[in-house]
């Protein structure tokens, strides 16, 4: 199926789903599931469980804000920053936890494995441990591409606290992964 | 490592990323629970969503307070004498209800309560915060019989 039929599909379901139809609506869970959880999972620190339950809640959100969907944007993007929005919001809730926290003070012990060396998966658990604030900035950033001046307004920090904690991340995540630099 | 090294492998990492298990069946559920609250009058301010397990345990929870408000009132109510102790082992049964309207009420809503914990058990097991309250919701059913009975 080429993209702009997706687009004409995914158009047609929108509008159904919009109206009242559950099929139109698992159709698009169907279509955009896997970019809504990756984005997800990565926020939620590679946590398959709080993403799940973070990717669930973003497509009951989207059923029910679907009515008042303006189609300016395409619904995948839409549904996508709706789906961030769920998981900082979920951040935001869990930022007193201390559990969840990590500061510089209880970093593990640099291991002996250079940066470059590191796997994918090395790095994604490395990712997992950093503070969620300072991970959020830092998968918004350099993973999903967005621009400081987005991330601050959704997180509500100024931009140069958003840059701060980018670079506090990217250090920290140097450091977890054991880089001297 | 140098910044372009670093940020074509952070760029790697936006991969999409299925869920390991099929969500659809939950989120079909959850709109099927929407639909219906649709019908219902919303609260003016609207809370932050939350997962469904939590929404269960906090509804348990506050029913639960709620009803050591209603439990109590009935027994100054009444002014019946201090109960003898009473049997752990043998809870009330679900379907009994009082003819005294002031207990009625109270006896519904123990009901209420008792199952809404014993939903929000079966999808926490470990907790011991809940079977604390279920333990006392079930001890106040039993109380509520006696002081049906000592009112004739």
């Amino acid at each position: 199926m080429s993209p702009a039929s997706t687009r004409a599909n995914d158009t047609d379901d929108v509008r159904a789903a919009a109206a009242g139809d559950r099929h139109a609506f698992q159709r698009l869970y169907r279509l955009h599931a896997g970019r809504v959880h990756g984005a997800v999972y990565r926020l939620a620190g590679y946590d398959h469980a709080r993403a799940e339950d973070l990717t669930q809640d973003a497509f009951i959100r989207a059923w029910q804000k679907l009515p008042g969907f303006r189609h300016e944007s395409a619904f995948g993007t839409w549904l996508y920053r709706l789906a961030i929005n769920v998981a900082l919001m979920d951040i935001r809730a869990r930022s007193a936890d201390p559990v969840s926290m990590l500061d510089d003070d209880h970093l593990p012990e640099a291991g002996e494995t250079p940066f470059c060396a590191a796997e994918r998966d090395e790095l994604e658990r490395a990712i997992g441990q950093l503070p969620p604030r300072a991970r959020a900035v830092l998968v918004l950033h350099d993973i999903e591409g967005w621009r400081h001046e987005d991330i601050s307004s959704e997180l509500g920090m100024a931009v140069g606290t958003s840059k701060a904690q980018l670079h506090r991340a990217r250090g920290l995540l140097r450091k977890i992964l054991g880089e001297s630099s | 490592m140098n910044e372009f090294e670093w940020r074509r492998q952070m760029r790697d990492l936006r991969q999409p990323l299925m869920p390991q298990r099929d969500l659809w069946a939950g989120i079909d559920a959850a709109l099927d629970d929407d639909s219906q609250l649709a019908r219902l009058p919303r609260p003016a301010t609207s809370a932050v969503s939350l997962p469904k397990h939590r929404q269960r345990w906090l509804l348990a929870g506050s029913l639960a307070a709620s009803l050591l408000l209603v439990g109590s009132f009935g027994w100054h109510l009444l002014q019946a004498p201090t109960a003898t102790p009473v049997a752990r082992a043998n809870p009330a049964p679900a379907t009994w209800k009082p003819d005294d309207p002031r207990l009625a009420g109270a006896a519904i809503e123990l009901d209420a309560a008792r199952m809404e914990l014993q939903l929000a058990i079966r999808q926490s097991p470990d907790s011991p915060a809940l079977r604390r309250l279920l333990d006392r919701t079930e001890l106040q059913q039993i109380q509520l019989r006696q002081l049906a009975k000592q009112a004739g």
